[in-house]
Parts: structure tokens; C-alpha cells; sequence
């Protein structure tokens, strides 16, 4: 087990401690509590990927947000399951508080930065010296962006269209 | 009619299976195989963990194409995620979804092979006739259309500047020049082996079962004794419930250079030289984005129809080569590959129709100090790859950024931008330059993304130095063969599906002869 490895099953550990596991249902728990953390910290991280790309529109730009996560939960069981195993820690980290501290040296939830201090963020791990961040980077900006700009309704700004060929 | 396709995921209890002769992968080598062996009267079954679609399925949308016809849904990754692989898995592998390039054996890499490895392609063994064959075959040809803009620049470059290029021989019949080759060809034109050799061992009585994972060979002495698999789910994941065994007279692993050594390392097959799943080559690419005044529209047209070996082979041995080329630009491909974020990314999409890109691939196995990547299993016995980048194919990444800005600019780029995530887009070539030769060539930093996986299982004259001979025949086990990329020593210096074409087709008649003369034995 290398040291990446080591952090992030410390992590989940306590994170499967924290949801009082021992419950019959604790699988289904488990999935629920994955999910909820991808939608909170996608739903912090898109807006600020996809400054500039999304329409200015609030109604619109919420549209185009909520196709992208339905993409990316539509893609992510395609994905080798170790991969799918460091997304969900990646997202159960970014939705806890006290590590969340860690990795963003905020206090505030994702969700109650600006933009630009997400953006910030991201450029961060771009940079950091932890090989774990600049993976969590590369990992989210591909799984994001290809989710978005895998979606035809999302081309109008490219002045692209898929051929029809039949 | 009878129909010679299972789908394994529709198996609802354990099955059993006999054949003459079972192929493990229905790609470039499983697909020539199949045809070879169903037309000398062997009894095949043809495995696939794919799925089997048609061309009515082949819809052009990224979206679709990637889960459903890519390994890893065409997320694949080194272990420590710093090269992106685009891989096959569906019937008919890589060559369902490939660019069509179709390029012979590079010589001096057949000389290298003979020198490092005692496998001797000339003479009786001579493999002229073999691409011939392999060539008519699939209608393999000069492409007579003139390139789409986006080789064209590359063309343009290298005639600017007195470098060499070639115009690329493709494998298609009737192509309409849509330029959806990655998604699988929506009017059957490319000769993959989906519409080529596959339906034909089907007509002969050959059984194809699609969905179905090989999770381990049993063995004792020299002999391979069955085979274990499972259906995979819908989403291609090993499933559990289900158990299907096979028996056969022959086995012929074709999963690919990394699902052949994979499946051969969980089998624990003999390994004396300690080389199974060891030197896997990828043809490490780099890429160089450039925006052009004009629309360059790179999703339209042949993706592939120009490339320049002007750096493949340097005089300067201790120099990486690198062979020049252009990727098809489709919305996701480009999305997840340039750099930056927010509205600096937007911005770049933006410009997508005029975007030009140009790749380069380098030629890795060549040098002590490119001896390539190591398959290893995960915890789920799933195969995923290291390949440590090292000084010498870092310093080749830089020269190939430099010769890639310096073509783009003397083709008429107005901005040329590495895909580098600590460049930007420069304005001209002296600019471009001092930038380029100051950017730290790091893992990830640098992005390196490869679609040709060699090597794994390569093949060797002595018994020391390979896992199986220059036939294909694995050197301890005398009814195991390995006929697809991993049997190269090194990697090509050229896109690899007619190579594989030719040796296996070779490397089949070898194995028919044997074969026939073992049952004259036997009877």
C-alpha cells in the first residue's frame, strides 16, 4: 500500500465510521452517502470548470449543469472499479469539512467560495507539489469536461454539429 | 440460418464450451486468426469481452462511442494516470474503432528485432507476402482524396520546410470521407476485422461469444487444460454469478498487449525469462495545438491521411525519434486534452473549428533507456499499467513540442499551443521556441497520451529473452500461442494494425501446418 493509498483508506475509514456502519442497510447508505457528496462538490466545481462555457441564463446554465452530472454518474461505472473507488473518496473528502480544510485551506464549504477562489483552487492542485492533488485535478478536469462537451445540446458555442447520417 | 453469436451476458447458468481451437480477443490478430483457422476446417470459438454491434449502431457521438466501444470507457490510464491509452474493447477490437492508417514494418525496426532479439524476418520468413496479403485483404490503398485541412497543414509544414512526408495507405472500402473512424464506421467502408475476417470465420462455422471475460488458463506440464470465464455486466465489469468453462485442442490469446499478459499473469503460466507482462511499448505521443485564420473543421474528413518521418529515425542514437501525424478533433477529445480551465478553456473551445492538431508519436524499446512499461494486476485482478517516462523520452517530448510549433507556424498558424498545462499560446515560432525549451517535462504536467499498446508477451529466438518464438508459439506451453501486439519486441516507429495483420497471418499458416501434421500423427 503506498502512502496515497494509505491517506485515502484512512479517510474512508472514518468515513464509513462516521456513518454508524453495522446497519443491514449500510450499502445502500454507503451509495447514498457517495452520491450526495459527488452532487455537492460537482455542483461546487462545475460552475467555476465551466466559467465562461455555461449560459449566462441561470435557468439554462442549471439545465446544462444537471445533463452533466447525470453524464458523469452515466460514465463513471464504465470506469475500472479502483478508479471508481478513488473518485468517490476524492468527492467523500472534498464534501467533509475538517479534511476539506486540508486540501483547500478553507475554512468555508466548496460550495461558499467564489468562483474565482475555485478556480483558484483547482490551479492549486494543479501545482501542488502532492502528487495526490495534481491527480485529483487532471482526474475531475477530464471526467467534467468530458461529460459536458460530451453532450450535443452543449455545442451551440463550438458552431459544431454531429453529422446526421441517417 | 444458424446464428454463431452468443452473448455471454445473457447466460443465465454455468455453461461449458468445446473447440478445436479457442481465440481469446476478436481484434487485429483474433480477427485474421479466426478467418486463417476457420477456412483450414478447425472448429473456432472466438471470445470477446466487448460487445457486438453493427454499423446501425455506430451513432457518431462521443458520448456513446467511448463507454461502449473503448477499454475503461476510453479513460484508460497509466498507474500514476500520466498517459491516457486509447484502447478497443468491443468485436473486432482496436481495429473497429482506429484511424485506418495502415503502414508495413518499418525496416530498421525488423533489423533491431534480428539483432536484439535473433527473430529473423528476411529470407524464407520474409513477411513481403504476408502484407500483400493482409493489404488485398482489407483494401489497403494509397487514399486518393485530397487530405481534410487538418493534414493538410501538416502537409503544408513539411513543404515549407523540405521535411519528409508520406500520404497514408488506408484500409477502406466506399469511404465517404465522414471522418467518424473512432466511433466506429457508420457505413461499414473501414475493413475492420467487425466486417472483414469476423463474418467470414462466422460463415465458415465459426462461433463468436461476445461479453465474456477469460479470467484464467489452467495448465499442467506443457500443456494448457481449459479455460475459465464470466460474463461481464453492462457495463464490461467481471461478473461473478455466472461460471463458463472451455476445452480446446489449441489456445490463442489475442487480448490486446495489455489484456494478453494480464490474463497470462493470472494464469501463472511458466516465465522463465521474466518478461511476461514486462516491456510494454505505447508510441508515448505528445500533442501541439495551433489556431489557424482559416476554419480547419478537423472533425470532417479522413482523420488520418498524411504523416512525416523526418525525426523517426535520427542519425543521433541517443536521440528519441518521433513520427509526425494529426488526431481527428471531436468535441470530447479535444475538451479533455487542452489545457486550462474556466473561461480560458471556453475560450479555446470556442475557437474548436479552427483549431489544427498535430501529434507526435515516439518510437520507444530502442534505447537502455526506454525499456517500457510493466502490466500489474489490481486488487480486482484487473491489469493496469506502469510506464515510469524516463530523461530520454522526456527530452524527445521537447524536441518533438519544438519540431510540432516550428511546423505549424510555417504552415500559417497564427498561435500555437503545447498541450502542455504550463504553456500558453504563443505568437510565433521564436517565441514558441524559448518557451518550449524552458517547460518542465513532468509527469502530468506534460500530457502524453499513446493509442498503440506493444509488447508484454514479446517474442525472442532464445527461450532467455521472450515469451514466446517468432511464430507466435508460446515457449513453454505447447498449445498456447499469442497472436497480437504484445509479441512485439519494441515498438514500431509506424501505427501498428498492418504488422499485426501480417505476422499472425504468418504466424496462423506456421500453426495450420503444425496443426495438420500433429493430427496426421495423431490418426
Amino acid at each position: 500500500m503506498d502512502r496515497r493509498q494509505f491517506i485515502l483508506s484512512g479517510i474512508a475509514l472514518g468515513t464509513a465510521a462516521s456513518l454508524g456502519i453495522g446497519s443491514i442497510s449500510w450499502q445502500r447508505s454507503l451509495q447514498q452517502h457517495h452520491n450526495d457528496n459527488r452532487d455537492l462538490v460537482l455542483s461546487a466545481l462545475l460552475p467555476a470548470l465551466l466559467y465562461g462555457a455555461l449560459p449566462q441564463e441561470a435557468t439554462l446554465a442549471s439545465i446544462e449543469l444537471s445533463r452533466t452530472k447525470t453524464a458523469i454518474s452515466d460514465f463513471m461505472p464504465f470506469l475500472p472499479q479502483r478508479q471508481q473507488q478513488e473518485l468517490h473518496q476524492l468527492f467523500n473528502l472534498l464534501a467533509n469539512g475538517v479534511t476539506q480544510l486540508a486540501l483547500t485551506g478553507h475554512l468555508t464549504a466548496l460550495a461558499q467560495l467564489s468562483i474565482s477562489q475555485r478556480l483558484q483552487l483547482l490551479n492549486q492542485w494543479r501545482d501542488s507539489y502532492l502528487g495526490l492533488l495534481q491527480q485529483a485535478y487532471h482526474g475531475l478536469r477530464e471526467l467534467l469536461y468530458g461529460a459536458y462537451y460530451g453532450q450535443s445540446e452543449h455545442w451551440q458555442a463550438l458552431a459544431y454539429t454531429a453529422p446526421r447520417f441517417r | 440460418m444458424m446464428t454463431h453469436h452468443l452473448d455471454a451476458s445473457q447466460f443465465t447458468q454455468n455453461r461449458q464450451f468445446v473447440a478445436d481451437i479457442v481465440i481469446i480477443g476478436s481484434g487485429a490478430g483474433g480477427g485474421i486468426a479466426a478467418e486463417q483457422l476457420a477456412q483450414a476446417g478447425f472448429n473456432v470459438l472466438l471470445l470477446e469481452e466487448g460487445a457486438y454491434y453493427s454499423r446501425d449502431d455506430f451513432i457518431m457521438q462521443e458520448r456513446w462511442a467511448y463507454p461502449q466501444l473503448y477499454q475503461e470507457g476510453a479513460a484508460r490510464k497509466t498507474r500514476d494516470q500520466a498517459i491516457g491509452i486509447l484502447q478497443g474493447r468491443t468485436v473486432g477490437g482496436s481495429t473497429t474503432v482506429n484511424w485506418t492508417t495502415s503502414i508495413r514494418t518499418p525496416k530498421p525496426t525488423l533489423d533491431y528485432w534480428h539483432a536484439e532479439f535473433g527473430v529473423n524476418f528476411s529470407g524464407d520468413n520474409d513477411l513481403t507476402p504476408h502484407f500483400a496479403m493482409a493489404e488485398q485483404r482489407l483494401n489497403i490503398q494509397l487514399w486518393p482524396v485530397p487530405p481534410n485541412a487538418n493534414n493538410a497543414k501538416l502537409q503544408q509544414g513539411c513543404q515549407k520546410l523540405g521535411w519528409q512526408y508520406t500520404v497514408i495507405n488506408r484500409n477502406v472500402n466506399g469511404c465517404a470521407n465522414l471522418g467518424y473512424c473512432g466511433m466506429g464506421c457508420p457505413i461499414n467502408a473501414k475493413q475492420s476485422m467487425l466486417v472483414s475476417t469476423i463474418p467470414a470465420a462466422m460463415a465458415l462455422g465459426a462461433t463468436l461469444i461476445s461479453r465474456i471475460s477469460v479470467r484464467q488458463l489452467h495448465w499442467q506440464g506443457d500443456s494448457i487444460t481449459g479455460l475459465d470465464a464470466v460474463p461481464v455486466d453492462q457495463y464490461f465489469q467481471p461478473r461473478s454469478d455466472v461460471r463458463i468453462h472451455i476445452k480446446a485442442k489449441h489456445y490463442i490469446v489475442a487480448a490486446g498487449a495489455i489484456g494478453s499478459p494480464a490474463l497470462l499473469l493470472r494464469s501463472k503460466v511458466p516465465n522463465p525469462s521474466g518478461r511476461l507482462g514486462k516491456h510494454t511499448y505505447l508510441h508515448p505521443t505528445v500533442i501541439s495545438g495551433a489556431l489557424f485564420e482559416e476554419a480547419i473543421n478537423g472533425h470532417s474528413g479522413a482523420p488520418q491521411s498524411i504523416y512525416s518521418d523526418q525525426f523517426v529515425w535520427p542519425d543521433n542514437s541517443d536521440k528519441a525519434g518521433y513520427k509526425l501525424e494529426v488526431p481527428p478533433l471531436h468535441p470530447v477529445l479535444m475538451a479533455t486534452r487542452l489545457t486550462g480551465t474556466g473561461g480560458q478553456h471556453a475560450a479555446l473551445m470556442q475557437q474548436f473549428n479552427h483549431l489544427q492538431v498535430t501529434i507526435a508519436l515516439l518510437r520507444d524499446g530502442f534505447h537502455p533507456q526506454s525499456q517500457g512499461g510493466t502490466v500489474q494486476l489490481d486488487p480486482a485482478q484487473q491489469p493496469v499499467l506502469d510506464y515510469p517516462i524516463s530523461d530520454y523520452l522526456w527530452r524527445g517530448m521537447r524536441e518533438a513540442l519544438l519540431s510540432m510549433a516550428e511546423l505549424q507556424f510555417a504552415a500559417g498558424a497564427k498561435q500555437v499551443l503545447p498541450i502542455h498545462h504550463d504553456a500558453k499560446l504563443y505568437n510565433n515560432w521564436g517565441e514558441a521556441k524559448r518557451a518550449i525549451q524552458a517547460l518542465p517535462m513532468q509527469a502530468l504536467k506534460q500530457t502524453v497520451v499513446s493509442a498503440h499498446v506493444m509488447g508484454g508477451c514479446n517474442m525472442s529466438a532464445s527461450v532467455a529473452k521472450g515469451v514466446v518464438n517468432q511464430n507466435g508459439r508460446h515457449h513453454q506451453l505447447h498449445n498456447l500461442s499469442v497472436f497480437d501486439g504484445s509479441i512485439l519486441p519494441t515498438s514500431l516507429g509506424a501505427n501498428p494494425q498492418l504488422t499485426i495483420y501480417a505476422l499472425v497471418w504468418r504466424n496462423c499458416q506456421q500453426l495450420i501446418t503444425s496443426l495438420q501434421q500433429n493430427h496426421k500423427f495423431a490418426s
